[in-house]
């Protein structure tokens, strides 16, 4: 024992200079990621700010059984949440793959470029960008959508009072920001693949649409499979910045558009800090559980190879 | 006669992929385009006829408008996004380059310890309310300007992708240094960083993107208008003008009030994005590049 920590003590202080190093982004993880856990407690607690986290009454599971209680939103954020984010995923993976093959096939140097990089734009905006931008594509009196449907002979849409369309426009948003970024993964895969499997194939009078069926889809799956585990290993955390920036605090849409996240800032300020810190205590046990399963199936896949 | 049939699959495969390509390309810029005419239209204009995709009666009314009327507003919005810019990234470059680097020394004993104290932070987290408390409660960031700062001055992230580089400089270098009498931060400031320049770019790159990007820390932390970043304040305009068209606000309510005009806020989210469509071109590249160093597992 004595010499464990002996050699601990040696090793800190022969390589100071390096663990010194280290020090600055140890304290941002600190103050920023662990000294937080003790605030986890609150969940189990009546909090009042008079008696502080640890003097606060005790409940025990109480906010959590409130939670999934008919009365509060507990159900239905949760279901929004897998919900926008099961389509954002599956979408998420058949868009950028289908770019990054059809890319792939595109032998016009500049049209390729210039394509490329109108497709990577919208990663560059912030979600706050984006409202403002479906602002004008759906707003009653002047959105580009009402127009389209004029001319068709439709009726107008009042789209900003209508929730049962938001859920889509979310989902879509979310494919249309990160499509481009996501296919660049797929063409780093890809361009590791090896050039003679495709001229043997073709030697074998495999067409074009043969080789991408069976030689590069089959090839890109251990890649698929990896962001998909990914995903789903984050399927309970909502992405706050999309929902707010999107939907900003909208009262009618939020129904069916509130994310655990949300509701965890926005029960916050109605339902107090014990409440809210409990349901954000369920989705990060859920995230752990998940990402953790998604850890062990990508290494069984993957010859070892976790995802992180 | 089947090699006839071949070729012409072939090229249909190849049409195809230009016309899906050259279609999602044109959706993805289509908003950017049609914010900017907007922006550049006069508003009776796009009031009688909505939004159009080319400028409609164009001119500069609007951006006139906006910095008679609320330019220092928007000026001083501009400096606190530039200052958390700067200062995160930079900040965020020393911090997270100096433990890539030691990470990255094999010798280094409990370097694995350290990765797992990092990696832990991903996958398990206290949630933002004990987060929110302690970060207002015991480090004061309630409005301050550092709460635009520090919370997002480390990525573990960006240290992997940091650490794969600096992992691929030959020991031997180090080793010839050490030799020679350098300790290792010498080692650091004058092997390591100056062979990762692409490296320290992307990252830095990608440091910036997040801070000028960021709006969320100002919606928690932030009430007072002098320290509203450029998102932040786009968002607090959207945000009034979405709650009224849900008519569900009360017209009293909203009567106090003004909606902006359509150009007006058009013209606000290209200030917004401003720099980033200027620098796009020259930028595109680092992101693709890191991007790619990070789908490449170490």
């Amino acid at each position: 024992m004595g010499s464990g920590v002996k050699g601990f003590l040696y090793e800190i202080k022969k390589n100071r200079i390096l663990y010194l190093m280290c020090v600055p982004a140890l304290i941002v993880l600190i103050m920023f990621s662990y000294i937080p856990f003790a605030g986890v407690w609150m969940a189990f607690t009546d909090f009042n700010v008079v008696d502080g986290i640890f003097g606060s009454k005790f409940v025990g599971l109480d906010n959590f059984k409130y939670f999934f209680s008919a009365n509060s939103m507990g159900w239905k954020v949760t279901y929004n949440t897998l919900y926008i984010n099961f389509f954002g995923l599956i979408l998420g993976i058949i868009i950028p793959v289908t770019i990054a093959i059809m890319i792939n096939e595109i032998r016009h140097k500049t049209y390729k470029k210039i394509a490329q990089s109108m497709m990577f734009f919208p990663y560059f905006i912030s979600w706050v960008v984006v409202g403002a931008i479906l602002y004008g594509i759906f707003s009653t009196d002047v959105g580009v959508a009402n127009h389209v449907l004029e001319f068709f002979g439709a009726e107008p849409i009042r789209w900003y009072s209508e929730p049962k369309y938001w859920k889509w426009i979310i989902i879509l948003s979310s494919v249309w920001k990160w499509s481009g970024y996501s296919s660049i993964i797929y063409m780093a895969a890809m361009s590791n693949f090896d050039g003679s499997l495709y001229e043997a194939a073709k030697v074998d009078g495999a067409n074009k649409l043969q080789r991408i069926l069976f030689l590069t889809v089959p090839m890109l799956k251990p890649t698929i499979i990896v962001l998909s585990l990914l995903s789903v290993g984050r399927i309970f955390y909502g992405d706050f910045g999309m929902i707010y920036g999107i939907v900003g605090n909208n009262p009618v849409l939020a129904e069916e558009v509130t994310v655990i996240d949300t509701y965890v800032y926005q029960s916050m300020r109605t339902l107090g800090f014990s409440y809210s810190t409990a349901i954000g205590l369920f989705q990060s046990l859920m995230g752990l559980i998940l990402i953790t399963a998604a850890n062990k199936s990508a290494k069984k896949i993957n010859d070892g190879e976790g995802l992180f | 006669m089947k090699e006839k049939n071949r070729l012409l699959g072939d090229k249909l495969v190849i049409g195809v992929a230009y016309g899906f390509i050259g279609v999602f390309a044109l959706i993805c810029l289509y908003p950017l385009v049609l914010t900017l005419s907007v922006s550049f239209s006069s508003e009776q204009a796009v009031a009688r006829n909505g939004y159009s995709i080319l400028p409609l009666s164009p001119s500069l009314d609007t951006y006139k408008y906006i910095f008679v009327n609320s330019g220092t507003k928007i000026l001083k919005s501009y400096g606190v996004t530039l200052f958390v810019t700067f200062v995160g990234t930079m900040g965020a470059l020393l911090i997270t380059s100096m433990i890539a680097f030691s990470l990255s020394i094999k010798k280094l004993k409990y370097r694995n310890v350290l990765a797992f104290i990092s990696n832990f932070t991903i996958i398990f987290s206290a949630g933002l309310i004990p987060w929110y408390m302690v970060s207002v409660n015991y480090y004061g960031l309630k409005n301050s300007i550092l709460a635009l700062i520090l919370p997002s001055i480390f990525s573990v992230w960006n240290m992997f992708l940091m650490r794969t580089y600096f992992a691929s400089i030959s020991s031997s270098l180090y080793e010839a240094a050490e030799m020679d009498g350098a300790n290792y931060f010498t080692i650091y400031v004058k092997i390591a960083l100056p062979l990762s320049k692409t490296a320290l770019l992307t990252v830095g790159l990608m440091y910036a993107l997040q801070y000028w990007n960021d709006w969320w820390h100002a919606l928690i932390f932030i009430n007072e208008r002098d320290l509203f970043p450029l998102q932040y304040y786009l968002y607090n305009i959207l945000s009034n003008v979405n709650a009224i068209s849900s008519g569900r606000i009360p017209s009293g309510a909203s009567g106090n009030i003004t909606l902006p005009a359509e150009t007006v806020k058009m013209a606000i989210t290209v200030i917004t994005i401003g720099p980033i469509i200027f620098l796009y071109p020259y930028i595109q590249k680092y992101f693709v590049h890191g991007i790619m160093a990070g789908a490449v597992k170490e």
